[in-house]
């Protein structure tokens, strides 16, 4: 029957997979691309193994941003950025019902392919909506509440446990933000770091080498100011509109063990 | 801290003593006082604004705003609010502060404000700072400290974050100016919708002096565009608009009266956005009414509705209510009242209605709005369709068709729709639920029965006629 690609669950993995998709000249309906590991085989599939290749992937990213535009560029790199198992292959069929539509449209049919994110009624753009949005929400909440520490060399220390993979959606805004400030993102739960030395570009790296005792070290006024803020979190609340639940919805408890007022 | 204790040993001026008397109170105290007494002001949004940092200081703000915490009242905090000073001279009823009540009183310095703001934006507790303040002497003194701190904030710590702060009526217009060239958004609290109500609770306070502020920031911000088209490097503002702020139910104004209030500063002050806020007894006093069931949060969560209506949605004041009908339908939501009101507009065809017609569909909102007009350039419509795109369909089926059908054999009769909308719960955010204000919702029996004793205390209209409504409507 038809034919699964599995590739390298990462931006370049996925797009190298819609390449060598693309590549086999088959029936699009009847592939698929899968990012991570399989966990349900099906019976007749065929499945190939794609190594990720840079700059196969490179051309995938040109095209996307091309021909479907950057709005829908964004919303792939976002669904790309969750767990979802599904994720690669709606990728992989919104690209191609984006393609087909520049297609038509550079023909002088239809609509322009930069609107494909609209077309919600397909199944897959959809899915990539959906997801994306998800992932754009995640963002969100970490632009949030994710809680600096001063440690005592100076480094500003925040530790995040995001659903998804996100640290470099947030890292620009909090480049953008504390440019003089030494500051350090940690992913908890992939031990991924964004690391910004003051004054220079951000960058990410991974934490084999990590010394988990040094962030357990503040500096003399950072016990201060968590105390001064806890305290202003208390008084602020009007006691007469006491609504834990609609708190417990706009901030939900997994986000609180990383937060220093609660 | 130590910079605090340096000030206050050695003042500028004869002036500063006065508001330095009460030193040496911890920070921790003055936070405490400052902060509570601040917390009945309800703006406390970030948004309005986009500015990239410029990298030499610290700071930038997003237009949507960001909420960096939620207190247990479920409100968000965005901003480090608190006032300058809770020291006062006038003596308005409602406030905690009025002169005559006998609470401490204590007064931050420009350097606390600005070692509190950039610390807590450095830690990512804040997106800025909210300054309000008592009257400290007189409106000019303090709203010269304000500027002060504001100033050593902007140009000394070069914070580009979020600055709202609050002016003073009575202020000389140039400072007035000049905090605005500070800040991102200023606002002048209306404190109550009818100049009547102000006189009541207000005696200190006129309604001109809060509209004159209003109206210079107003024009301010309008000759400041022209010079930006001219001049690029313009100091830009109050970029991020002005806002007020309305207290509902301390006097007896009704619905029609706030919301067309607040239809006249939208349109003819260029307003942002205009807050309610339920009022919360904080003083005994004969000419504050009495709140047995708590603050009137239905009534303030049904202006929020329709204030949203005005704003985004393309109603008017006199669509939603009238002199005769002067307060919301506590049973359903402002834009389902309206709709059950006007029938003969319905049912609506989904793949042709234009844009202005989808908002006004219950059930379909700006975003959903959108998302059709989208959707619907690739394929009809269906329901299933819709659905998906997030329309909420046990609200909207009522009023819509898809390709000329609708979604079940329904009646387009007032009674039938109503009793149908009705019998599907409404979430309030005042509920055990919690739904944030922006979403309309139906009905939730339990909060009707909960927010009755209030309403009966607020609204002038007695149960008995409420009851014969509610038989007449269903």
């Amino acid at each position: 029957m038809g034919t699964v690609f599995v590739c390298e669950d990462s931006l370049e993995g996925v797009f190298t997979g819609i390449y060598k998709a693309y590549q086999r000249k088959e029936n699009h309906e009847e592939c698929k691309v899968q990012a991570g590991q399989v966990n349900n085989y099906e019976l007749f599939a065929q499945y190939v193994e794609i190594p990720s290749e840079d700059e196969l992937a490179g051309k995938v990213s040109r095209t996307i941003c091309r021909d479907l535009g950057m709005e829908a560029y964004r919303a792939i790199c976002q669904a790309l950025a969750t767990e979802a198992d599904d994720k690669a292959d709606a990728v992989y069929h919104t690209v191609v019902e984006g393609l087909k539509q520049h297609r038509k449209s550079s023909n002088g049919f239809g609509q322009a392919a930069g609107s494909i994110m609209g077309n919600l009624t397909n199944p897959y753009i959809r899915r990539v909506f959906e997801l994306s949005r998800s992932t754009e929400f995640e963002i969100m909440r970490i632009k949030q509440f994710i809680r600096f520490q001063e440690l005592e060399n100076g480094i500003l220390y925040g530790k995040v446990g995001p659903k998804c993979n996100i640290l470099s959606f947030i890292a620009p805004h909090f480049a953008d933000r504390l440019p003089l400030e030494n500051f350090v993102i940690h992913d908890d739960k992939r031990q991924i770091f964004v690391v910004h030395p003051a004054g220079q570009e951000w960058f990410m790296t991974t934490g084999e080498h990590f010394n988990e005792e040094i962030t357990g070290h503040f500096s003399q006024d950072e016990r201060q100011y968590e105390e001064l803020f806890t305290g202003f979190c208390h008084t602020i609340a009007i006691k007469e509109r006491k609504n834990l639940a609609l708190q417990r919805q706009m901030l939900p408890i997994r986000f609180r063990e990383y937060m220093v007022e609660f | 801290m130590k910079d605090s204790k340096v000030s206050c040993q050695k003042p500028i001026n004869q002036n500063q003593i006065i508001f330095q008397r009460k030193d040496p109170m911890s920070l921790m105290q003055k936070l405490e006082i400052l902060s509570d007494s601040a917390k009945y002001d309800v703006a406390c949004t970030s948004s309005g604004v986009d500015r990239k940092g410029d990298k030499t200081g610290i700071g930038n703000t997003v237009s949507g705003g960001i909420c960096h915490s939620f207190s247990a009242d479920g409100r968000c905090i965005s901003l480090l609010k608190v006032l300058f000073t809770n020291e006062c001279i006038y003596d308005c009823k409602y406030c905690i502060n009025r002169k005559s009540n006998d609470v401490k009183r204590t007064s931050f310095t420009p350097q606390e404000i600005c070692d509190l703001t950039i610390e807590f934006y450095r830690r990512n507790y804040i997106e800025g700072l909210f300054l309000s303040s008592g009257i400290l002497g007189n409106p000019n003194y303090t709203s010269e400290l304000i500027y002060k701190a504001l100033y050593k904030l902007r140009k000394e710590y070069h914070f580009q974050g979020y600055i709202h702060v609050k002016a003073i009526p009575g202020t000389d217009p140039v400072l007035v100016q000049k905090l605005g060239l500070l800040a991102d958004r200023m606002s002048v609290n209306l404190e109550l919708p009818t100049a009547e109500g102000l006189k009541q609770l207000a005696p200190n306070k006129h309604r001109k002096s809060i509209l004159t502020p209003m109206r210079q920031i107003q024009n301010g911000i309008v000759s400041n565009k022209n010079e930006l088209t001219l001049y690029k490097n313009t100091p830009p503002f109050v970029p991020a608009g002005q806002s007020t702020q309305v207290i509902v139910g301390a006097t007896p104004e009704s619905d029609y009266e706030i919301v067309t209030v607040a239809e006249n500063l939208y349109k003819k002050f260029d307003l942002k956005r205009v807050f309610y806020s339920a009022f919360v007894k904080v003083n005994e006093d004969k000419s504050l009414p009495a709140l047995p069931g708590g603050p009137p949060l239905l009534r303030e969560h049904r202006l929020y509705q329709a204030d949203w209506l005005l704003r985004f949605y393309g109603f008017q004041a006199k669509e939603l209510l009238s002199e005769e009908r002067p307060n919301f339908n506590i049973l359903l939501d402002p834009k389902c009242d309206w709709a059950l009101r006007h029938l003969e507009l319905f049912p609506v065809e989904i793949n042709k209605a234009d844009y202005q017609m989808l908002l006004r569909i219950p059930g379909i909102g700006v975003k959903s709005a959108g998302r059709i007009l989208r959707a619907r350039k690739n394929t009809n419509l269906t329901f299933e369709h819709l659905k998906k795109l997030g329309i909420v369909l046990k609200r909207a089926l009522y009023f819509i068709t898809c390709n000329g059908k609708m979604m079940y054999n329904t009646k387009i009769d007032e009674d039938y729709i109503t009793r149908n909308l009705l019998s599907v719960k409404e979430k309030l955010p005042m509920d055990t639920g919690g739904i944030t204000y922006k979403q309309l919702s139906l009905f939730d029996d339990k909060s009707f029965m909960e927010s009755q004793p209030q309403i009966e205390a607020l609204k002038p209209y007695q149960m008995k006629e409420l009851q014969e409504e509610i038989i007449r409507v269903s």
